[in-house]
């Protein structure tokens, strides 16, 4: 079962040990179409942004106006159109977190890949480059997946995070470590156990 | 500003807690638990409060005091830590600043600080 969060941010418990704590508020979402493969259409709130298609869509499946992004995900079982049930929530114990990486932009090999690097001064022109790619006339090309400088961050990561608690009236779940992105990004919580 | 949710998440943390209100300048008498192996016991760490920063849960302050052999000695404990057993306030002190890292440049007589006289 998944379901679509917003990180909120982070912060502690006072017990011995404390636990870093992140905040991930449940975004409202209406089932629109339940598939047999055990997924479903849902919509959800997403900016102001409507178009033509949008409203057809909204008018095809009975939905307000600020449900305008649509989603499949997967459900629990017996899930029907309407409002989706967030109770599988209160019973999680695991949960695998996907969000999309902060973007760092075109960063160079000792960022992206954690490259040693060599020294920046005594008269070396090694510095911060990424050194040798390879051999030799032979192979005579790079193998591929050859560590480089380029894009880093602004992927989709999914990490595994232990269920702390979940408020259901606010829809505030709280689990245990970090979750990739920044604050008020939107991602997915896959239940796992 | 913090976020709402955030806010009564530590909120409903801190619901009970009983901290006395002390600020920099002051001298402190805080019980740390100490668990070793299954035993544990309370050890008594004194001495003057020099910052006190962070917001919520994880809000922390700092004491400082002459060790042995007058070896300056710091600690840094999370104010509402469950590891806290207790905060005295021993002793209120007249200070013109909220962080006292002056103190570590100062030695004997100059580390001084004056009690705070209450009209």
């Amino acid at each position: 079962m998944e379901f679509i969060v917003e990180k909120i941010g982070m912060s502690r418990t006072i017990d011995v040990p404390s636990v870093p704590v992140t905040l991930l508020k449940v975004v409202d979402a209406k089932v629109c179409e339940v598939r047999e493969d055990g997924k479903a259409l849902v919509a959800y709130n997403s900016s102001k942004k409507i178009n033509k298609a949008i409203e057809g869509q909204q008018a095809k499946y009975g939905i307000s106006k600020e449900f305008n992004k649509f989603m499949t995900i997967r459900v629990a079982e017996g899930t029907e159109a309407g409002d989706l049930d967030t109770a599988p929530l209160a019973e999680a114990n695991v949960v695998k977190t996907s969000f999309k990486t902060k973007g760092r932009g075109f960063q160079g090999g000792m960022k992206r890949h954690g490259f040693g690097g060599g020294p920046g001064s005594h008269g070396h022109r090694f510095g911060r480059r990424i050194g040798s790619i390879g051999m030799c006339e032979w192979p005579g090309r790079v193998q591929p997946g050859q560590k480089m400088p380029g894009q880093y961050g602004n992927t989709k990561v999914t990490v595994k995070n232990e269920v702390l608690s979940f408020d259901a009236e606010n829809g505030i779940l709280v689990v245990k470590g970090s979750v990739p992105g920044h604050n008020g990004a939107r991602g997915l919580v896959r239940i796992v156990k | 500003m913090r976020n709402k949710y955030i806010e009564s998440f530590e909120k409903a943390q801190l619901e009970g807690k009983n901290i006395p209100d002390f600020r920099a300048g002051d001298t402190v008498r805080v019980a740390v638990r100490i668990k070793e192996g299954d035993k544990e016991r309370v050890q008594n760490f004194e001495g003057v409060c020099i910052s006190i920063r962070g917001q919520g849960t994880g809000r922390t302050f700092t004491v400082r005091k002459i060790g042995a052999n007058s070896v300056g000695v710091e600690r840094v404990f999370p104010l509402y830590s469950d590891s806290i057993e207790g905060i005295e306030v021993v002793r209120r002190g007249r200070v013109r600043r909220a962080k006292l890292f002056y103190l570590r440049n100062l030695k004997g007589k100059a580390a001084r600080i004056k009690e705070l006289r209450r009209k």
